[in-house]
């Protein structure tokens, strides 16, 4: 797939920081501490020179603390997207380009939802007659006072509007990526890795909503900024956990793959201890997600993984009437094994692995339930039988003759 | 030692092979096969390409195990299946005429049976040249049938 080069999508905050030493010459984690340190001492210095109350100093504090902490999250964004590889299909692919296009514009729309907030703001606070100036900086404070609060208010608001901004936009691209999901044909697909970064991404939203927290001791004293705070908070973590959700149900596997994993009753597990290798069929189940499958507590295999948990799972359509229908696919990578110990935490996989198996192999089920079986064979769950998810690092699909290496 | 009837009629009776090997860091491989068992030296054969992953592992590490079986999605007790554990020996590639007379009649047994065993899938297709013969030496066979097991060792031919 040849796209463009993704060019160094930048906000204007991020430009403005890039070109001044010393922040230029440090990485963005450093660069950003540095910011937070420099005004720290800023605020601490002129709180010193017009002799304000240390509640000023706090409040200040604060503001700057909830700045750095939002830019520590949202700056994460570019870089990740950044790394991103294109999804191999064309449209999804159109979408995401679509996607990071609109978020870095180089009309940097990214600042008007920020401008949109601080104007109304800025009226607000001083021509409405509330009493918050007074409280954070005290009786008739000096205009560079003034200067430096509207400053960090500007931080604020054009940060908050980034996570509206990047909120609505995940939200929107998460909807759309799921609606082209759906008509995917043969290969195409996003690679695991790259869902799992946009989830990623939802995810630090979230904490960016929580974190609006932090400035509810500044507006006190005034209900209707805390109304708007909590709405604020309540309209970014749900947008960013719907829109994560979305991502969570957006196959990871193209739908030739999906099929057969869905489709096929059977695979076969390789394993290998001290280079000594083992295969066996097994049974398996496939929720959409995630891949399990089950075996004897007494089996080989499993004592193989205990102390080697890297596999090869192989699932195939096999057909010799027509050998260029064969197909199949190899996922290698590690297991996880599920023992007692997982079940607080992953009650509800296991429970719903389970039910997967009893509706996939209704007659495996009943017959294993028997008492006449070997202890190893019956379907205690759990005790007898363990349950182990496939975790693949790497997908091999043949079709045919044909070997098709797909991206996870 | 002649193996039990049950194993040679797994071992005759079907197509499919499944192939597992691994590499220096013991990460396993699995690759569906085409495979013949030859009964007078209790070896089994199957050929594939030399620049193939499987190929590339047993350069690494010779151990190598494939399992052959019958599957009912319906019954599990009608499953029965066989794995033979070993070390492999690839033939080795050259130009036809500098192979040795032993290694040249083995491409040719190995491909006669090959031909008359999947007739319908490899037609007259020859030998590719990057396809080479990999051998398998059982060491140990484990045949289950339903929830059943039964293993057998072989003694290591240390001919090669």
């Amino acid at each position: 797939m040849d796209n463009e080069p993704i060019k160094e999508k930048k906000w204007i905050y991020e430009e403005i920081v890039g070109r001044i030493p010393p922040f230029s010459l440090l990485s963005y984690k450093y660069s950003i501490l540095l910011q937070f340190l420099l005004l720290l001492v800023i605020g601490i210095t002129l709180g010193f020179i017009f002799d304000l109350g240390q509640i000023s100093l706090l409040y200040g504090s604060l503001a700057i603390l909830v700045a750095i902490s939002w830019s520590l999250l949202i700056l994460q964004l570019a870089p990740t997207l950044r790394k991103f590889r294109a999804p191999l299909s064309k449209d999804e692919n159109e979408l995401l380009e679509r996607y990071k296009g609109i978020l870095f514009h180089k009309n940097h729309y990214e600042a008007v939802p920020g401008l949109v907030i601080f104007i109304p703001f800025m009226f607000y606070l001083f021509y409405f007659g509330t009493d918050l100036l007074d409280m954070w900086l005290g009786k008739a404070p000096h205009p560079i006072l003034l200067l430096f609060v509207s400053l960090l208010i500007w931080d604020i608001c054009y940060r908050m509007g980034l996570g509206l901004w990047t909120s609505v936009l995940a939200l929107w691209r998460s909807i759309r990526l799921k609606k082209l999901a759906e008509k995917r044909s043969e290969l195409e697909h996003t690679p695991y890795t790259e869902l799992r970064y946009l989830q990623k991404l939802d995810i630090n939203n979230v904490f960016f909503g929580i974190i609006s927290l932090l400035l509810l001791p500044l507006f006190k004293t005034d209900a209707f900024l805390v109304i708007i705070t909590f709405f604020f908070m309540g309209f970014v973590i749900l947008t960013s956990l719907y829109s994560a959700y979305i991502i969570s149900t957006v196959p990871w596997l193209p739908p030739d793959i999906y099929n057969l994993v869905n489709e096929s009753s059977f695979a076969y597990i390789g394993t290998s201890l001290k280079g000594k290798t083992h295969v066996t069929p097994v049974v398996y189940v496939f929720d959409g997600q995630k891949i399990f499958f089950n075996t004897s507590k007494e089996a080989k295999k499993l004592k193989i993984m205990q102390e080697n948990n890297k596999v090869a799972f192989l699932i195939d359509k096999r057909d010799m009437s027509n050998i260029y229908e064969n197909k199949a696919v190899l996922f290698t990578g590690e297991v996880k094994i599920y023992g007692i110990m997982d079940i607080p935490m992953h009650f509800i996989d296991m429970l719903s692995a389970l039910k997967l198996f009893m509706k996939k192999y209704p007659e495996y089920t009943k017959k294993y339930s028997t008492s006449e079986l070997p202890k190893a064979w019956q379907l205690t769950p759990i005790i007898a039988r363990i349950l182990v998810e496939v975790k693949p690092a790497k997908i091999i699909y043949w079709r045919g003759a044909k070997q098709i290496s797909v991206p996870v | 030692m002649r193996i039990p009837e049950e194993i040679r009629n797994i071992l005759y009776g079907n197509y499919f092979g499944y192939v597992c090997t691994s590499d220096k860091n013991d990460q396993p491989h699995l690759t569906p096969v085409f495979f013949i068992y030859d009964e007078n030296s209790q070896k089994l054969f199957f050929i594939t390409n030399d620049r193939s992953k499987k190929v590339k592992n047993l350069s690494e590490n010779p151990n190598i195990s494939i399992t052959i079986d019958i599957r009912d999605p319906v019954n599990p007790f009608n499953n029965e299946g066989v794995m033979a554990q070993g070390t492999a020996t690839i033939t080795d590639k050259a130009p036809i005429y500098f192979l040795s007379e032993e290694t040249l009649q083995l491409y040719y047994d190995i491909y006669q049976e090959f031909k008359s065993k999947y007739q319908k899938v490899i037609e007259n297709k020859p030998l590719g040249e990057n396809d080479v013969i990999v051998q398998i030496n059982v060491e140990k066979m484990v045949y289950w049938k339903g929830p059943h097991f039964k293993s057998l060792k072989f003694k290591k031919d240390f001919s090669g």
